[in-house]
């Protein structure tokens, strides 16, 4: 589908950003990047270390003055005062102000987002509750848990509620109850029609989260796909058979163990189907039938090792 | 430039100063000095007047500059170390209100402690039975205009340089400004008319903090109070120079890559 700046939450635009090194060289950390997340959209943003995610994310929120290319966030240049004032922002560690307590830091930030009084501390005190740390709001941040961090710095980032999260690293830190927490008051912004554009190295939270994902590595998209289509390419079936006739036309995956059993393995269940039926009408005998999901790690790792 | 986002910075500033217990140095350095002039007048020096008042300037001017420079001198490298500088900046706020507010908290954390220090130091001039004179009233709003364009100065350096170079390099103005430029106004007969331009340019440049110390006219009894052209020439000098200082932290901060 095309995209126009107008019509999508963000969008970037043969994006460069560089950095000098203190040798003088210049660093390309993103190179003609290009892609669109529509609104209401929940899109992870994937790449290995040093892939130039968290310098996309970093021209997105204005915090690097891109080389060339755009990027815009609901229509408004990125890093503008218009656009940030729309947009959630959850950096990959902050340690956030040590000697403030979580509900001072949510009043600050608040009261730099335009609100103030009564109202902000009712959705401060919200926050807090809805990530957890509604018994903990009066400790300062130096007193906290790394988790804990991150749910001060996750609750900073919903203040206002935004039209666009950007979420950089957000599981980093929390435990398995946090993150499942955490999937859930996303999953709520996002039935509330927010824009969720989030980094992460966990591919599992990408997994139960996004509709779409990018690919990215030296700068470069290499793979953008919508996560069910994904996750059809990634299954597999497979039948184990004894006595039918061998599937060598159907599938190139197929051995023949002990006894004479053929395993037999196919990308997409209709293949699967129809030689269940052929093996059947040639007298065969189905001993066992398996749909595997695949792996998006293993996918991660061959879809960069192929793009390398 | 709104109200508000200043009001925030700099109250977030004060309460990260106030709870890091800067200000509790102050506060323990004010009750030494109250405890010493009380052992002055236990002993019965209460006819130094003088020499107290003046030592009482002098202690409120070391100890206000020092905190002036440590606060206003770690206040953005500390944001770039632990990383607030993201959230803050991803609120839609601009990088000149930032500086301004950050400098705002700076001046109201180092006014606290020369509040601070100023009651103490009262009390124990009042032990010495030293009346309150006008030009006391002078001596303070100089100082606490002095200090204000000391933390514009720090807050630059901070940007150009590492927090310790910073400080340094500040606490090198604040204290060797008036010895260089003593120094600059001897040499000025005798320099060739190159130099005297370059002796110009510098005297300009340089931040004349000396100006704004007038505790010999409070130590010394006699002196009277300023003319008021100069206080508000004074004012005018401090206003356009922090100005300048802000205005160059903005030019270098303004594009820099976070």
């Amino acid at each position: 589908m095309e995209t126009t700046v107008e019509s999508s939450a963000i969008q970037v635009t043969d994006l460069h950003v560089s950095y000098r090194t203190k040798g003088g060289q210049t660093l390309k950390a993103v190179q003609g990047l290009s892609f669109a997340v529509q609104p209401g959209e929940v899109v992870g943003f994937l790449g290995p270390n040093g892939a130039g995610k968290s310098s996309t994310i970093k021209a997105l929120m204005g915090f690097v003055e891109p080389d060339g290319g755009s990027a815009s966030i609901m229509g408004l240049r990125a890093g503008s005062l218009a656009a940030r004032k729309r947009v959630g922002y959850l950096p990959e560690v902050a340690l956030y102000y040590p000697y403030l307590t979580p509900i001072e830091t949510l009043t600050l930030f608040g009261e730099l987002q335009g609100l103030r009084g009564p109202e902000l501390r009712k959705e401060a005190m919200h926050l807090l509750e809805l990530v957890g740390l509604s018994e903990s709001y009066r400790r300062q941040n130096r007193t906290l848990s790394k988790g804990m961090l991150q749910r001060v710095g996750i609750a900073q980032s919903l203040l206002g509620s935004p039209d666009v999260l950007i979420l950089d690293e957000v599981t980093s830190g929390l435990d398995p109850i946090g993150r499942r927490e955490l999937r859930n008051l996303l999953k709520a912004r996002r039935d509330a029609g927010c824009t969720l554009f989030f980094s992460s190295h966990e591919l599992a939270e990408v997994e139960m989260l996004c509709d779409r994902l990018l690919l990215i590595d030296k700068g470069h998209l290499i793979e953008e796909r919508k996560l069910d289509d994904l996750r059809d390419q990634l299954r597999e079936f497979e039948v184990t058979y004894t006595g039918g006739p061998v599937l060598s036309d159907w599938s190139e995956d197929i051995e023949i163990g002990e006894g004479g059993a053929v395993r037999v393995r196919f990308g997409n269940q209709s293949d699967l189907l129809q030689a269940i039926d052929r093996i059947h009408q040639q007298g065969g005998k189905v001993i066992e039938m398996i749909a595997r999901e695949g792996s998006l790690e293993d996918y991660f790792i061959d879809t960069i090792q192929r793009a390398a | 430039m709104r109200f508000f986002v200043l009001k925030a910075l700099t109250r977030g500033v004060v309460i990260d100063s106030v709870r890091r217990k800067d200000l509790w140095v102050v506060a323990i350095l004010g009750l030494l000095i109250l405890l010493s002039a009380s052992l002055l007048g236990f002993f019965g020096l209460d006819g130094l007047q003088s020499f107290v008042k003046d030592l009482a300037t002098s202690v409120l001017g070391i100890f206000t500059t020092i905190i002036a420079v440590l606060v206003s001198g770690r206040m953005m490298p500390d944001e770039i170390k632990n990383r607030t500088l993201y959230p803050l900046l991803a609120r839609p706020i601009s990088r000149w209100e930032l500086l301004v507010g950050k400098w705002l908290g700076a001046v109201a954390v180092t006014w606290i402690s020369f509040g601070l220090l100023l009651v103490t130091t009262s009390l124990a001039l009042a032990l010495f039975r030293v009346p309150f004179e006008p030009v006391m009233l002078q001596y303070i709003l100089l100082k606490m205009i002095g200090l204000a364009m000391l933390c514009s100065v720090t807050l630059l350096m901070s940007l150009l340089m590492t927090p310790a170079g910073a400080c340094v390099m500040s606490l090198i103005l604040a204290a060797g400004t008036g010895m260089i430029v003593r120094a600059m106004t001897m040499a000025f007969e005798f320099a060739s008319p190159p130099v005297q331009f370059l002796f110009k340019v510098l005297n300009g440049l340089l931040p004349q903090y000396g100006l704004f110390d007038v505790g010999d006219r409070a130590a010394n009894s006699g002196w009277g109070p300023a003319p008021l052209w100069v206080v508000g020439a004074l004012l005018g000098y401090a206003a356009v120079y922090s100005l300048a200082m802000l205005v160059l932290s903005w030019a270098r901060f303004r594009r820099q890559a976070i």
